[in-house]
Formats: C-alpha cells, structure tokens, sequence
C-alpha cells in the first residue's frame, strides 16, 4: 500500500516540475523587459545593469530558473505591482480558500440532487422518472454555466430579489450569510455535475443491480432499500469517485466562469483580473497554483480508491 | 389461480410430522407470454432431499428462485400454488415472504465469488441474516459466526471473519455461502449448482458438507444438478426437468436404474462410466420458449414419438411411487 503511495508521490513531484517550467517560461516569454518596467522610462546605462544584476538577470536561464523555483517553493512569490500585496497572500490565503468552498459546496449540491435523480433513473428504468431525470442530466451538461448564472442572477437575484447577486461573505465567518451568497454560485457551477453524476450513478447502479450478490443479499432477507443503497450504492461509489476525479479539472476551470460571473475574490478572478492588467508574476502564481491544486486532488482521489475498494488494498 | 383449489387449501390441516414441508400444486411462471415453468407439481417431505435435474434452460433454477420468492416482478405471471409449511407463498406479502428468505428458506447460489459483494468482508456478510432475522447483537453475530465458519470448516474463523471474499479461495467461498444459507438453520435450504464453478477435487467436499450441515439440522434441501448420476448419490428423490416441466420425478435409485421417460433415459446414456463403448447423446436441444410444442415439449427430440405426442400434452401417470408424464411409458 505504502510503495504505491510514494510511487503516485514521485509522479506528482514530476508533473509539478513540469508546471513550474511552464509557468517560468510563460515569464520569460512574455513581452516586456521587466527592468525597463521597473525603472520607468528615464535610467542610465549603469542603472539598468546594476538592477539586472540584482534581478539575477545576467545569470543563465537554468540558474535563473533555480532561484526563481527556490522563491516559489519558500512561499516568496513577489509583490504586486498594482495593490502592492504580497502574492503568496493573496492567492493562497484570499482566493484559494474562495474557490475551494465554491467547489466544495457545488459538488456537495450536485451529490445530494445527483446520487437520488441516478438511483430513481435506475429503479424506474424506462419510466416517466426515468426519462425526466436523463432529460434533466443532458440539459444540465448542454447549458453553459456562465449563462445558467445569468439566468439565475436575472430571476432570483434582480427579480425576486431572494438572493444577493454578488459578493463572496466566508461560511467560516458567518455560516448563513455565507450559505446565502454561495448558494447561486454554487447551483450554476453544480448544474453540470448533477447530469453527470445522475448518468453515471444510474448506469453503474444498472449494473451493479444485475450481478449475483445482489440476489444474494435479497435471497437473505435484506429489504429492498438496504439491498440498493447498501449492497448496491456501495459498489457504485468506485466509479463514481472515478468520473468525479477526473472531472475536477473541469471543475475548476467552470469555477473561473462562475467566479467571475458572480464577482466572488477567488482564483478565476485574481487569474482573470491579472490577465486584464498583463500582471505576469500574478498570472505565473495563478497557473503554479492552479496546476498544484489539480495534482493534490488527482492524488487525493487515488488514495480514496483504496479505501474504497478492498481488492485494491494490500492484507497488512 | 383455480378457485376450487384455493378453498380446498383455506381449511386448516393439522400440521404433522407427515405433512409435507413444501408442496407445489400446477405452479406455472410464464414471462412475457413465454411459459417458462409448466404446471410444476411435486413435494417434499422433512428431512427429504430432492434433485432438480435436467439441461440448462430447463427451468431447475427458476423453480429455485421462484421458491425463495426472487421472482416476484410484475412482468412475471404465476399460477398455480406454492405451500411452505402450509403456507400459501404465492399469495404471501413481500414483507412476510423476506422473513422466510435466509431464514426459514436458505438459497446456495452457484459461482460463490460473484454472489459475495467484493466490498464487505465475510463476517458481515454472514451476521446479516443473524441480525435481521434471529436480531442478535453485533457481538453474538461474530460470534455465532465464527461457528458457522466453524462448521462449514473454514480454518482460523476468527481471522477468516474480517477477510474480504478475495482474500479466500473458491472453495472458501463457497463454505462461506453455505455458512450464510445455513446461518439461521433454515427448515429448506435451495443449493443451485453449488459445486459446479469449483474444482472437480474440490466439488465432492462440498457436496459433502452440505448434506453433513443438512442431516445436522434435519432439514429439506432441493439440489439444482445437471448430472443425473450426481443427483441419484446425493438426493432422496429426483424430479427430472425438461423445458420448463417436470417429465419424471420418483424415489432416486428407481429414477436412476429404471427411467421410465425417454428423456431420463437419453441422460442417462449420456453418463460417462468406465468400459462404455461410447456416449449417446439426445439429439437436437431445448426448443426456444416462444416456440414450444403444444404436445409434449420433448417430441420433438423423442426417438418414441408418435402422432398424439405432436399434438397433446401427456398428463403425469403414477406409477408405484414414481410420476411419469409420457404417452408411452410400457
């Protein structure tokens, strides 16, 4: 168990590597001499070299590369040329805790609306259920989320005025006032998951219904309700955790769109509003950030694999 | 359902050690118009072993299966009537019908592996009928289930009870099935192939364990076999099924040595034995079910068969303590 957790680690560390060359290449790359930036238009020869040499700019490439990845990985990301915050504050003390509750709190609404439509599809194949839960699963996944936003923004923020239509108040701080702003971000971004994980729970469940411990379990006498949401849902939660993991990705880039939809500090907006103002070290932490958050769940849903189905786990 | 039998079966028998333990009177189950069980009659006594017999598709396992009540879906039409212990199952609620199931009426399926859910390990597994129907604790669940492990001769029990059905191999599992069908000594115990997806050295073990556990309790078992010679070892009383219907049913040794049908002679010249010059297979096989005979359903594939075969159905003749359904049975 323990050599496949490191193993998973070493290619975790590698695929972070390579996001962070990327990220440094996307500075050196971009237009602009970041000296001539910094001094302004007005600067002596001898100004210029000494800052270039204080930035570590006269230095190779790959050494440039190595300090810049030894300031990132101490936390020293760089301050911000337009507020003057320090980045690393800002991004993962400010905007990540945002998008991190915003996702949360969407797949939690897309579990608890998606799992019960998925397991009602499945008891009442072909019927009127059935048809009106696969019916809602496509239109759900076939609505773009920034306009599902709108609409929801448009009727239940501006017409009947039941929900503030922007803004971003901490569920840690205030839990209701938090719940009340994060409830139509969180129904627009969790619209798409519920079809998704409606389609897969009502196929795997489908299936998983058809095999022999099923029958098993009911030929001992559990009642119907045990035997699918115990015998049942219980084998369906590996490819469930699979579609969900391999979603995330989509996930978080939906939480951008609803970000800025919603004017909510996360780090779609912080990305969204750097790119606006060609704030590069902002845009680099943005992507350093974003590409850590997608392999430390990625690792994060292969390590529940083993929790969640025993023929994965090694007897100790 | 026959108005007439229903009444007659309404007034109270008193229940004696001679009763049988389960009767089936013209019980048919047809399935989108296709009858897949044709007036099925037959019974058993305590403490008697009967084997099903016949090839696949001949309906052994739906009678299983309609016997332990998994087949009451809509789309399934039954007929007829099925008394477990002077009980009507037929028209039993499916809240009472649950209290028999992996109590009073325990089912073996075949392919132990897939009829253990992969993800809750063995002892679970084997408390669940002990808690729901006997509401023992979780305790004396692990307890009584170390000794049914214990009995279905599983070693190291108490080790085994937290094993997942993986960790075991194919014979373990099976004894771990039959330790489950077995955990609330069930008055009727249903075994479908029970030894047919293990190995041939293991297959005798098992077959042995479970007429020990079954003499032990002094229960009822009906075997699911597709071998006749098996089925004549092992079982008091054999009911050969041909398509859906049962063509010969009577004492085993008589069954065996003297079959009266020609489809029970066809399988038994097709039992391998030492010194044999060669097999004789029954030609052609089980016509599909939206296209059965309306005579006898084994004319077809009948070296006997003559005119009135083709066209009407032979009712069961007694003959001493057999039942033979056949136009020609001298």
């Amino acid at each position: 168990m323990w050599q496949a957790t490191f193993t998973k680690l070493g290619q975790t560390l590698l695929v972070l590597l390579l996001v962070s060359v990327a990220s440094f290449s996307f500075l050196k790359l971009a237009p602009g001499d970041p000296v001539t930036i910094m001094l302004g238009s007005d600067y002596s020869k001898a100004s210029y070299d000494q800052l270039t040499q204080e930035l570590g700019l006269d230095q190779p490439v790959i050494v440039q590369y190595g300090h810049w990845l030894a300031n990132f990985v101490q936390g020293d990301w760089g301050t911000s040329y337009i507020t003057n915050q320090n980045i690393f504050e800002l991004a993962v003390f400010q905007a990540l805790p945002v998008t991190l509750t915003l996702a949360a709190f969407s797949l939690l609404i897309a579990l608890v609306i998606g799992i019960p439509t998925g397991v009602m599809a499945a008891l009442y194949r072909n019927s009127w259920v059935d048809v009106l839960a696969t019916t809602l699963a496509i239109g759900g996944n076939a609505f773009p989320s920034f306009y599902l936003g709108i609409i929801l923004i448009w009727v239940f923020g501006v017409g009947l005025g039941w929900f503030p239509t922007l803004g971003f108040v901490a569920p840690w701080d205030d839990f209701w006032q938090g719940m009340w702003h994060l409830a139509l971000p969180a129904i627009t971004l969790g619209a798409w998951y519920v079809g998704l994980i409606a389609r897969i729970t009502r196929s795997s469940l489908l299936e998983v219904m058809g095999q022999p411990y099923i029958l098993a379990a009911k030929a001992r006498g559990e009642p119907g309700w045990r035997v699918v949401w115990v015998h049942g849902m219980r084998n369906v939660l590996m490819p469930l955790v699979t579609v969900i993991g391999l979603q995330l990705g989509g996930m978080l880039r939906g939480a951008v769109m609803t970000e800025v939809v919603f004017s909510l500090p996360g780090l779609g907006m912080m990305i969204t509003s750097a790119v606006l103002n060609r704030e590069y070290i902002v845009i680099q932490a943005g992507i350093m950030l974003t590409g850590v958050l997608f392999v430390v769940l990625n690792l994060m849903v292969d390590q529940t694999y083993q929790f969640l189905d025993p023929r994965l786990r090694r007897r100790k | 359902m026959n108005q007439v039998s229903v009444l007659a079966q309404n007034i109270p028998v008193e229940s004696s050690a001679e009763a049988p333990l389960l009767e089936v009177r013209d019980f048919s189950l047809r399935r989108k118009k296709a009858t897949v069980l044709d007036r099925i009659t037959l019974s058993l006594n305590p403490g008697e072993t009967l084997g099903l017999i016949g090839e696949s598709g001949a309906g052994k396992s739906t009678l299983a299966m309609a016997l332990i009540g998994l087949l009451r879906a809509p789309e399934v039409e039954i007929e007829g009537s099925l008394r477990f212990r002077g009980t009507e199952l037929t028209a039993l609620k499916e809240a009472d019908f649950r209290r028999l199931r992996g109590n009073k009426i325990g089912l073996i399926f075949q392919d132990a592996t897939a009829a253990l859910n992969p993800c809750f390990t063995v002892g679970k597994q084997i408390a669940e009928p002990l808690r729901r129907h006997l509401g023992l604790s979780a305790s004396a669940c692990r307890a009584r289930a170390v000794e049914l492990m214990q009995s279905v001769g599983i070693p190291e029990p108490r080790l085994r009870l937290d094993a997942y059905p993986h960790e075991l191999s194919g014979g373990m599992q099976q004894r771990v099935m039959i330790a489950i069908a077995l955990a609330c000594n069930p008055e009727l115990l249903l075994a479908d192939e029970p030894t047919s997806a293990l190995d041939v050295t293991i297959q005798a073990q098992i077959m042995e364990l479970i007429l020990d556990r079954v003499r032990a309790l002094n229960s009822s078992a009906i075997f699911v076999l597709h071998d006749l010679a098996l089925g004549a070892q092992v079982c008091d009383r054999i009911a050969v099924m041909y398509a859906g219907q049962i063509v010969e049913e009577g004492p085993s040794e008589c069954v065996l040595n003297a079959p009266l049908h020609p489809y029970t002679q066809g399988l038994k010249s097709c039992v391998v034995e030492l010194g044999m010059p060669t097999l004789t297979p029954i030609p052609g096989q089980i016509p599909p079910l939206d296209a059965m005979p309306n005579g006898c359903r084994f004319a077809p594939r009948c070296p006997k068969a003559q005119a009135i075969c083709g066209e009407q159905r032979p009712e069961a003749h007694t003959r001493d303590e057999r039942q033979v359904a056949c136009w020609f049975i001298d």
